[in-house]
């Protein structure tokens, strides 16, 4: 809280850290890697999500049936649009803007953004802030101490999840702070300016980013629709990504590497010297800061499609946010299964097609039953008491 | 407290503004459309019914700098995945046929999901209307490298002996390659059990290298790289005259099966275009298509250019739904 300058800090540096290794990975060891992420069928991707939405459980706080009532409404949110294997489409009512599904960044912005705000008027006056001075910029010896465990968690759920073709960069912010939530030791106070919740996302997404393109250049399989645009760039202009990238034109191959690590020293260098600037904004005062951000808000729910309908969305979702926020449900859990149910749903379809209606297709696999049972064990580690039961009693949010 | 009131009116007043931007700007582009097709600055949708990387995405920006040049605007590539190349084509369909929003078009998936009913679309062929088309891609059939069956008649006899023994992948109900499985179960009696990647073909073919199905139903253009790298073997091609970017595989009817099936791949617009605008897309289209180095960089990735106009694409494409009427009870059971 108040801390916004070294939020940013961390954000840059975390990202630079995350890019970085990911990018070492990509160089000292694309083919096996490559070939990793092949390993990852359906049903291990299946698995995969299980191991996501057990997550949840970490997300609870204080209690566990809000909880499951927020990822049982980001599920039943997930299921509009057309069915993806029926192509029927269900939950729409009959609304053709609703065929493609609800758009999550309206979605997002309509529940923790939109919420937020609302929820203003409803408070005392608005905390005045100050403006940081020059030493409150940067992080404190603490807080570098404590993000750096907290990097290291999300760049490696970052490597891994970006290796995956198919899984995009918000499964991975949202696991890194599930995973945070889980296993960090100051995870209750994330929510109230833990530096780890920053940390973990940011350096996680950035290695997802980058570790991506792995996929791209050892088998020529685009892991994400950005990585696809990169594709095609590559095909205009006569290339075909894949291995023979790197035995045809391996100047190319080499100039677009040097290009990542490159890209990554520029991210440090433009974020961490202008923090200063971008935490000024901070001066303006509450009530306009308020109204342009809303105005923002309006604008970038609008350019999702160019459709108003969007716009309603989030406003929608504002107020059910401030339902939700009104009776103490947490939030994140239905984001989660909101971006995880849809690749759950698809994976577990696609699985059983496979082994034909045999659900032991999930067991008798390594990579999958291991998965599944590390997601159960997850489930049930409150239950278990894992770690010293007096450090549980005392620690409310457990 | 009145400073606050200040801030809630301002914020109101900009949301009605921006719907009220919405409604007007609407209304404007029709009635200029007519004359000035296409207006400077504004740009050109190209809806994409299926996921980047794949076959149709990847022609779709072949051919988009070249149709950019020939509009003198910008023409943005619009992935919209999903049942089948459903949720694309109603979003074309459902867009005003102002000449501003494209799409391509690929057959089976154009032409087979309004016959469906249980689909539920919300569009008929006429809904479209054809500007030109592209490529015609034969379906092959491969296995695994490592796989013990040598020729097509190996496969497809040990799949006759042991129904559904072997796992086969679509890119999703109804699309071209379930309805060749459909076309090979009816005249040979070898059923293949179908795993249907609603994501696309690149979704398949991961599946397919990650050795997670055992046979890739695809395209000529989806796995000549492949086939190359030897990380597929290719049994078989579905068309009447051998692939020229697979010289060496036999063709189905080559084997003792005469079977063809392939996807045909081109662009339309919603249907109800002004003569003019139609008139200048198609000739864009047609430069496009058959420009030298677009028609070389698709015959790099094994696609034969074969243009056909909008009114001899509209026949064809009339041709192809009574051909896959008759098929079509094949692909509609329960899977």
């Amino acid at each position: 809280m108040g801390r916004a300058g070294a939020a940013l800090t961390l954000a840059a540096v975390g990202s630079f850290i995350g890019g970085t290794i990911a990018t070492v990975g990509l160089v000292a060891a694309a083919k096996p890697l490559g070939e990793m992420g092949l390993l990852v069928g359906p049903p291990e991707f299946f698995a995969l999500m299980v191991v996501g939405i057990s997550l949840l459980v970490a997300l609870a706080g204080k209690s566990m049936v809000k909880a499951l009532i927020s990822g049982a409404l980001g599920l039943l949110i997930s299921m509009v649009g057309i069915d993806p294997v029926a192509g029927a489409p269900r939950f729409t009512f009959g609304i053709d803007n609703l065929m493609d599904g609800v758009s999550f960044v309206a979605v997002i912005v309509g529940v923790f953004g939109l919420s937020e705000i609302l929820s203003f008027r409803r408070s005392e006056p608005t905390p005045v802030v100050h403006a940081p001075g020059f030493r409150q910029l940067f992080p404190s010896r603490t807080e570098w101490r404590r993000s750096a465990p907290a990097m290291a968690r999300g760049t490696g759920v970052g490597f891994g999840l970006g290796l995956i073709p198919g899984m995009t960069g918000s499964v991975s912010s949202l696991l890194s702070y599930a995973t945070e939530k889980r296993f960090s030791r100051f995870r209750s106070e994330l929510g109230k300016g833990a530096v780890e919740g920053v940390a973990g996302p940011e350096t996680a997404n950035n290695a997802h980013a980058n570790a991506a393109l792995i996929p791209l250049f050892t088998l020529g399989i685009p892991a994400s629709p950005t990585i696809a645009v990169l594709m095609g760039a590559f095909l205009q202009q006569g290339l075909t990504p894949g291995p023979s990238l790197f035995t045809e034109h391996s100047e190319i191959a080499w100039a677009i590497i040097a290009s990542l690590f490159i890209g990554n020293v520029l991210l440090l260098l433009l974020n961490v010297p202008l923090v200063g600037l971008w935490t000024s904004i901070l001066r303006v005062p509450t009530p306009i800061l308020t109204a342009v951000i809303l105005v923002f808000m309006v604008i970038g729910a609008y350019t999702i499609n160019f459709s108003v309908f969007d716009v309603y969305v989030m406003i929608g979702f504002g107020l059910l946010g401030l339902a939700l926020r009104n009776l103490d449900i947490p939030l994140a859990p239905m984001v989660l299964t909101l971006v995880l149910g849809p690749l759950m749903e698809r994976s577990l379809r696609e699985s059983l097609e496979i082994s034909q209606g045999d659900f032991t297709v999930f067991t008798s696999r390594p990579i999958s039953a291991v998965l599944i049972g590390l997601g159960l064990l997850i489930i049930c580690s409150p239950l278990l008491k894992l770690r010293k039961p007096k450090a549980l009693m005392e620690d409310p949010e457990a | 407290m009145s400073r606050k009131k200040i801030i809630a009116a301002v914020a109101a007043a900009s949301l009605l503004a921006l719907t009220g931007c919405g409604a007007n700007a609407g209304a404007g582009n029709s009635a200029a459309a007519a004359g000035d097709f296409p207006k400077k600055g504004k740009s050109i949708d190209l809806i994409v019914a299926f996921s980047s990387g794949g076959a149709v995405d990847t022609a779709a920006r072949l051919i988009q700098p070249v149709l950019e040049k020939e509009l003198g605007t910008n023409v943005e590539v619009i992935n919209k995945p999903g049942a089948g190349g459903q949720i694309g084509y109603t979003a074309l369909t459902g867009a005003k046929p102002d000449g501003y929003t494209i799409g391509a078009t690929g057959s089976p998936s154009v032409v087979v999901s309004p016959l469906d009913p249980a689909r539920g679309a919300k569009y008929t062929r006429d809904s479209f209307q054809p500007l030109g088309r592209q490529v015609i891609d034969p379906t092959v059939i491969a296995v695994q490298p490592d796989s013990p069956y040598q020729t097509l008649k190996e496969l497809l006899d040990a799949v006759k002996a042991k129904p559904k023994s072997l796992t086969a992948s679509t890119t999703g109900i109804q699309t071209g390659e379930h309805f060749a499985l459909a076309q090979i179960q009816e005249s040979t009696g070898s059923e293949f059990a179908p795993v249907h990647f609603s994501e696309g073909a690149s979704q398949a073919t991961t599946a397919f290298l990650g050795k997670h199905v055992d046979v890739l139903v695809a395209n000529v253009s989806d796995v000549n790289d492949l086939s190359k790298q030897g990380k597929a073997r290719v049994l078989g091609v579905m068309s009447g005259d051998r692939a020229p970017s697979l010289p060496e595989i036999p063709t189905f009817k080559e084997s003792g099966y005469d079977l063809t099936a392939g996807t045909a791949r081109g662009y339309s617009a919603p249907a109800g275009l002004p003569a003019d605008v139609a008139k200048k897309l198609e000739a864009a289209i047609e430069k496009a298509i058959e420009d030298p180095a677009v028609v070389q960089k698709m015959k790099d990735l094994g696609l034969q250019t074969s243009y056909l106009n909008g009114t001899e694409y509209q026949k064809f494409w009339a041709g192809q739904e009574d051909d896959f009427k008759k098929v079509l009870p094949l692909v509609q059971k329960k899977d």
